[in-house]
């Protein structure tokens, strides 16, 4: 071996000479595209092929049997005429603003709350965040359990002087029984994003604010709101297309019912393909719902980057 | 009222929510281990009995033999393990490129990478299984398991370590002669491994959890996950809710451990999701 810098010289030249007839920058061009690609290839054939596929198939008529036949907007048209399909989709909107809206604030509250100084604080965050590790079905079981007429949501109420309910075949509590959950569940995560956004907001802010007099609320709505606007827009985006996808826990606990009260999108769209084999008109629920999140994606962004988010 | 008196009485009221949250919010999981711990009668017995007069360890053997259940753990663990280090890996390789190489579309394609987390399973259920279907991979554990394997949640919480990993790093390994490959291999993987961590656990979380895909992809009981067996044992006996949360109390105990083990890097994970962006 030569001494550091001609060896060094010596490699760039081995290394620019091969394979000789691509350049430095097109060579780099290259690797990059083949560190990508695996992950493109994966995602093209389970996702972008399936999305394209419900979109051409929303058109067909298909049951898994028999070839799928041409039938139009027939699918599109029936889902129109279906009032289980009208019901389904304010069943969705209903528990996706119901779960995501509170979780905006009760989220916020948490991670403020987590972030002041406080004795056993590392306890305190632990146990909050326990929450966050646990599988959605354990979740979903014990809420079934806690929510039973004889479980402990009633006792607790009872000890009140409440009267016992039957919270999940109850049409009127079934849905408002499944968004509690939702957001019971939605808070320690979103908490501990919120708390990331407000722990990369530099202290010296607030301590000129101080300087200049600002009491606790100015200090609030003037540096913490301003800085963790870029975390809120995304804590609102994400909760909201995670409300949206919920589907395990109304098929563990309650079927979609009662009379349909908890059957939200997903749910119909499995429903339609799986159970009763009408694929073509599943496709064209997929295909109504993912325009759907699409659009309400792009407006809840295009709305939050003219109010001065980057 | 003078400024002390209120601050005081604000700080009681504080601590008192504090309190009032982590009840709330651990009580569940509190009463699925006690309720696992008593016996069938017990388990709405009224006054509440918090804590079980006798603990019945005998409920999670009785529960474990009411299905496969031996069975279905070792399928999540095998959907959870293959899941989690193909993410890991495709993800760390896409997340290297997108932060660190210029190729035309670059842009372009990571927003198309980022669209797709629109796309859950949930919407495109129908077509997915479709492909699958088409792939000869329904009822298999390659149906399980390949779907899974890439989320564009992993490539973007990499692409944002990564990049903030200096450039003079990869400019020396390659001026060392070292290959594409191996720069990724011997200098950004193990400069990244928070991340890695991070993207580990919340793979392993969200796949041992896996109900919806295997609901639809695995019919036969040999491939069943074990959120589909803790399902299906209310349909076995609706009243057998001590057992119900033996295994529920089962299924927790991995994501538990795994939790107290690294809370730090698990909260980091999802901290990072949310940063910059």
């Amino acid at each position: 071996m030569q001494s550091g810098g001609s060896g060094r010289l010596a490699s760039v030249r081995r290394w620019t000479a091969w394979p000789g007839r691509l350049s430095y920058r097109s060579r780099l061009c290259w690797a990059g595209f083949f560190f990508v690609l695996p992950a493109l290839i994966h995602l093209t054939v389970f996702k972008f092929y399936p999305l394209i596929e419900a979109f051409r198939l929303s058109f067909y008529r298909y049951d898994l049997m028999s070839p799928p036949v041409f039938n139009g907007l027939a699918n599109y048209h029936a889902l129109w005429e279906n009032s289980l399909f009208h019901q389904s989709f304010w069943v969705s909107v209903k528990y996706m603003f119901g779960v995501s809206i509170p979780e905006w604030f009760l989220a916020l509250g948490l991670a403020l709350l987590l972030n002041r100084a406080m004795p056993g604080r590392s306890v305190i965050r632990l146990a909050y965040f326990f929450s966050i590790a646990m599988s959605q079905i354990v979740v979903a079981m014990v809420w079934k359990f806690m929510y039973h007429p004889h479980g402990l949501v009633n006792t607790i109420l009872e000890f009140f002087g409440a009267g016992r309910i039957n919270w999940l075949s109850n049409e009127g509590t079934a849905l408002p029984s499944l968004i509690a959950i939702g957001i019971w569940r939605g808070i320690p995560l979103f908490g501990v994003i919120y708390l990331a956004g407000l722990q990369a907001i530099p202290k010296d802010y607030y301590e000129a604010a101080m300087m200049d007099g600002a009491g606790p609320f100015q200090r609030f709505v003037h540096i913490t709101i301003p800085l963790l606007l870029p975390t809120i827009l995304f804590v609102m985006v994400i909760s909201l297309l995670s409300a949206v996808k919920v589907f395990l826990n109304p098929l563990v606990m309650t079927g979609g019912g009662p009379n349909g009260t908890t059957r939200v999108l997903p749910y119909f769209i499995y429903e339609t393909g799986f159970a009763y084999f009408r694929m073509g008109e599943a496709a064209a629920a997929s295909t109504v719902l993912f325009v759907f999140v699409f659009g309400l994606t792009l407006i809840l962004l295009r709305l939050l980057r003219r109010g001065g988010v980057q | 009222m003078n400024k002390k008196v209120l601050l005081l009485w604000g700080g009681w009221g504080i601590t008192l929510l504090t309190i009032l949250g982590i009840g709330v919010t651990l009580l569940p999981y509190f009463w699925m281990v006690s309720s696992s711990l008593k016996t069938g009668a017990e388990v709405f017995e009224l006054p509440i009995r918090w804590i079980p007069q006798e603990i019945q360890w005998a409920n999670f053997p009785a529960a474990l033999s009411r299905g496969s259940f031996g069975t279905y753990f070792a399928n999540s663990g095998i959907v959870a393990v293959a899941v989690t280090a193909a993410n890991v890996l495709f993800c760390s390789l896409a997340g290297y490129g997108f932060a660190k190489f210029r190729f035309p579309s670059r842009e372009l394609s990571f927003r198309l990478v980022l669209s797709t987390l629109m796309l859950p399973l949930e919407i495109v259920l129908v077509p997915t299984f479709l492909v699958v279907q088409h792939l000869g991979l329904v009822n298999s554990y390659g149906g399980l398991i390949v779907p899974l394997a890439v989320d564009a949640f992993g490539i973007f919480l990499m692409r944002q370590y990564i990049k903030d990993l200096p450039d003079s790093l990869i400019e020396a390994a390659r001026l060392d002669g070292c290959s594409e490959f191996g720069i990724f291999w011997r200098i950004i993987l193990p400069n990244c491994k928070p991340a890695l961590g991070a993207l580990a656990l919340l793979s392993f979380r969200d796949n041992w959890d896996q109900f919806l895909w295997p609901f639809i992809v695995a019919s036969s009981d040999a491939l069943k996950t074990f959120p589909l067996g803790l399902a299906q044992m209310e349909g076995i006996d609706s009243a057998a809710y001590h057992e119900i949360m033996a295994i529920a109390v089962i299924g927790m105990i991995p994501m538990a451990i795994l939790f107290l083990f690294f809370q730090r890097a698990f909260v980091r994970g999802i901290a990072l999701s949310g940063l910059k962006e």
